[in-house]
């Protein structure tokens, strides 16, 4: 786990607040580096300690306090969720730091990933986009700040994908403007390119090249120079677990497998902001989890995720906000806590989407035919 | 063992090399001159192309010398003096001496034959030496199985229609006119020029011979400069290894979708069906105009000009053949121009080779050789141009084709009339282009004039329909953008 961390950027996440026994399990390593995008709840002490900070010393970095968080939002969090453990304790007390002291930390570890703070990474206007008679999207609105991990929900032909499509510059929208970090995609669509990660879902690749070739060719692609394609390709293969894969066609993957190297390619040039369509689907759970953990690394350092899912107990953990898009309209949007209110994100999503009510015309399933 | 049966194969081929030409005393000067010309040239062909494809490691590499302090200058004369030493050039050595003497002997003046094979010999030297370096330098590190191919493809390309011409000559006893006429031109290349000299010693020829060991005694100078004052980045040559043919094209975008074009060329059964289909149309079109009476010789003439026609059309729908894949493309918003240039890359590899295959043998089957450039005239004009308008095509009007994987001869399901409309437009584009060069072929017939005209005309105007054709296409390529993907979907 942490080695897949740290040859992502050749540089340990900078300091957790404690961080105190990482746990060799996936899973109580991701629960940990997940605490950080939490929505806007009040701060119940904002406890401006000048910071003593008790752990000082398995730091390397020579700063002296650690002041990791680069959340563009200076929410801080007293973690809503169980955990009643001392660790959120230190966390109120460090959000508040001066943006001034995050950035001398972040920059250095990935420039181009870290996104201006408080700006909007990306800010979608009246999208619209039909296809012959039905509007797939139709008017969306979306803003997502920058440093978060942003989920969009919808039932199946809702227009994610649509949507997705559109902000990654793949599919020109009928109406409306996309900005990414405050530039007009329409206007600079190859400035946006560099700036953004894509893995789309349902489009083929170039699926006759070895893994190794096609990452190598999207480097390439991406006007990067070889040799620092070449060793990305081997830090993103010992981070994604596919050294020895990466020989066979693209052909002769799973699908897990397939999206996992297409995944490793929209990270190549260290985008601000990625675009993933359905990036955990069909991809075992361990694979997963490495994913996250290096996404949630890549957030922490200030960049972007945008992500459609199915899984709303993963959108739940992760994300920050979300938005429910139905019939190709942003039915909920906002922090996680304020979208689901008193439910479940699931039983909030049901309810929007209008799941079981209306069920009908089924009697005859009741009653076996033999 | 293998050495010393070398050694033994060397040595009888010195002793060949150097009696025969030793006879050559009492026959015209014209046939002295096409002998040693000929041969000198073939064997500094050799000292160039064999360090491309020798092994790596090079026991004179300038690098090793780099302890010594020496200056670049004195280095480089160094080794190459200790390249005298080395078998294939002490063996050149004894043919070069006697092609002096077969001159001086023949009454050319002795300084004259003298400095003539100095000069040969040099060029041979420095040949190697600047190319084991230049092979060292760029090749080495992508060494491979595709590297190989495709410089045996490429001296193929050189060779064939050398051996063509030679085969088709009509020998009666003596030196035929044309090998003379193709020898003359060879005494005007850098590698036959010094060997002309005791031959044919005009101003030309002497500039070309001293001009060409100049140019590569300043290249090895450079070479050996570099070799001392830089430090090789371990990057480039680290890593590169599985990556098949993207190691073999430059590392830029254009030279990357050229490896992916290339392989797919190589691969993929709805290209490989193309490919399929061009001896039948080299052999369909002439058997009609066989059966109705037509001269064989005239009727040979059909296939080059009809290839190069198909070849430059092969790509005008290469867009589609990659399906929803372009998001690729699109997302990572790579210039036009290295797209359409990279996909061009395998058909014009594909089609020269092929061309330089059919031109020369179907000229020979032809007899005559004044209609050779005539050929490479008319059929670049129509396979360059064909290329430009299929670049323009491709990017415009992608039309459905089979999907990846699908039976090549499996027929797409098609709707409107757009691709019709780009199949049919790139085909009369680049046959209403090549008129000219068509018309001026036909003038030569009757006023051998206008061969120079036929050939370049025909290729400055296949050469600029295909620069604005990339252009064009580029611009098309940029400004649709997005909407690639979704024809590519709708394809």
């Amino acid at each position: 786990m942490d080695a897949a961390v740290t040859s992502i950027d050749g540089i340990i996440i900078p300091p957790k607040p404690p961080l105190p026994a990482a746990p060799p399990l996936p899973t109580g390593d991701l629960d940990d580096l997940v605490i950080p995008p939490k929505p806007p709840l009040p701060v119940p002490e904002p406890v401006p300690v000048p910071e003593p900070e008790p752990v000082p010393e398995p730091e390397p970095v020579p700063e002296p306090q650690p002041v990791p968080e680069p959340e563009p939002e200076p929410e801080p969090e007293p973690e809503p969720v169980p955990e009643p453990e001392p660790v959120p304790e230190s966390e109120p007390e460090i959000a508040p730091a001066e943006p001034a002291d995050t950035d001398p930390q972040v920059a250095p570890i990935a420039p181009s990933a870290r996104a201006r703070t408080g700006m909007p990474a990306v800010t979608v206007r009246g999208l619209t986009k039909s296809f012959g008679s039905t509007a797939a999207v139709a008017g969306i609105d979306l803003t997502v700040p920058a440093g978060t991990f942003y989920g969009l929900l919808g039932p199946n032909g809702a227009g994610k994908t649509t949507t997705l499509s559109m902000i990654s510059g793949l599919l020109r929208p009928d109406q409306g403007t996309i900005e990414i970090d405050g530039v007009d995609m329409r206007r600079h669509p190859r400035d946006i390119a560099r700036m953004i990660g894509v893995l789309p879902d349902r489009l083929r690749t170039f699926d006759r090249l070895s893994g190794r070739q096609l990452l190598f060719y999207t480097g390439m692609l991406r006007g990067l120079d070889a040799g620092i394609v070449t060793s990305r390709i081997g830090d993103l293969a010992r981070a994604f677990d596919m050294v020895e894969a990466l020989g066979r066609p693209v052909s002769d993957y799973s699908a897990g497998m397939t999206k996992k190297v297409m995944l490793a390619g929209a990270l190549l040039h260290s985008p601000r902001v990625l675009i993933l369509d359905e990036p955990f689907e069909a991809v075992d759970p361990v694979s997963s989890a490495v994913i996250l953990d290096i996404l949630t690394t890549y957030v922490d350092h200030g960049g972007t995720v945008i992500l459609s899912s199915h899984g709303m107990e993963l959108i739940e953990r992760v994300c920050a906000r979300v938005a429910v898009i139905v019939a190709g309209q942003v039915l909920a949007e906002g922090a996680v806590d304020d979208v689901r209110g008193e439910l479940t994100l699931e039983q909030r999503f049901l309810q929007l989407a209008g799941g079981l009510s209306d069920v009908e015309g089924l009697e005859w399933l009741h009653g076996f035919s033999d | 063992m293998r050495t010393a049966l070398g050694l033994v194969v060397l040595v009888a081929a010195v002793a060949v090399g150097c009696g025969g030409p030793l006879q050559l005393q009492t026959v015209s000067a014209d046939t002295a001159g096409v002998v040693t010309v000929l041969s000198g040239s073939a064997i500094t062909l050799g000292f160039v192309v064999a360090p491309l494809f020798g092994g790596s490691g090079d026991p004179m590499d300038p690098r090793a010398f780099r302890g010594f302090g020496l200056s670049s200058g004195r280095l480089a004369a160094a080794l190459a003096a200790a390249g005298m030493l080395t078998v294939p050039v002490l063996a050149q050595t004894a043919v070069a001496v006697c092609f002096a003497v077969l001159w001086i002997r023949r009454g050319a003046q002795w300084p004259v034959a003298v400095v003539a094979a100095a000069l040969g010999l040099i060029t041979c030297l420095l040949a190697a030496r600047v190319l084991r370096s230049v092979a060292g330098l760029f090749l080495a590190p992508r060494r491979s199985r595709e590297l190989t191919g495709a410089l045996l493809v490429g001296l193929l390309v050189l060779v064939i229609p050398v051996a063509v011409f030679l085969v088709s000559l009509q020998w009666n006893g003596r030196i035929p006119g044309t090998l003379v006429e193709a020898v003359r031109i060879l005494a005007l290349t850098p590698l036959g020029a010094a060997w002309a000299l005791p031959w044919r010693p005009a101003a030309l020829t002497i500039v070309i011979a001293v001009g060409t060991v100049v140019l590569l005694a300043a290249a090895w100078w450079a070479l050996v400069h570099r070799a001392l004052h830089t430090v090789e980045p371990p990057a480039a040559a680290r890593g590169m290894g599985g990556l098949g043919w993207f190691a073999v094209t430059p590392g830029t975008p254009a030279g990357a979708v050229a490896a992916r074009s290339l392989l797919y060329w190589l691969t993929d059964a709805r290209y490989l069906a193309n490919l399929a289909v061009l001896p039948v149309i080299a052999v369909v079109a002439m058997v009609p105009l066989m059966i109705v009476g037509q001269p064989f010789a005239w009727v040979v003439l059909v296939p080059a000009p009809l290839l190069a026609l198909f070849l430059g059309w092969l790509p005008h729908n290469d867009l589609a053949y990659d399906s929803t894949a372009i998001w690729l493309h699109v997302a990572s918003g790579v210039r036009g121009i290295s797209d359409r240039v990279g996909r061009l890359i395998p058909v014009g590899v594909i089609g020269t080779v092929v061309l330089a295959v059919v031109i020369p043998v179907s000229v020979g089957l032809h007899g005559d050789w004044a209609v050779a450039p005539v050929m490479v005239g008319v059929c670049a004009s129509l396979f360059l141009s064909g290329l430009g308008f299929s670049s323009i095509a491709s990017a415009a009007a992608p039309s459905p084709v089979t999907h990846p994987g699908d039976s090549p001869f499996r027929q797409p399901e098609r709707t409107g009339s757009g691709g019709a409309l780009a199949q049919g437009g790139v085909l009369l584009g680049s046959l209403l282009v090549s008129i000219p060069a068509v018309w001026w072929g036909w003038l030569s017939f009757a006023d051998r004039r206008f061969v120079g005209v036929a050939f370049w005309g025909g290729l400055l105007i296949g050469a600029a329909v295909l620069a604005v054709g990339l252009a064009i296409g580029a611009l098309v390529f940029e400004r649709r953008g997005s909407r690639l993907l979704e024809l590519a979907e709708a394809a």
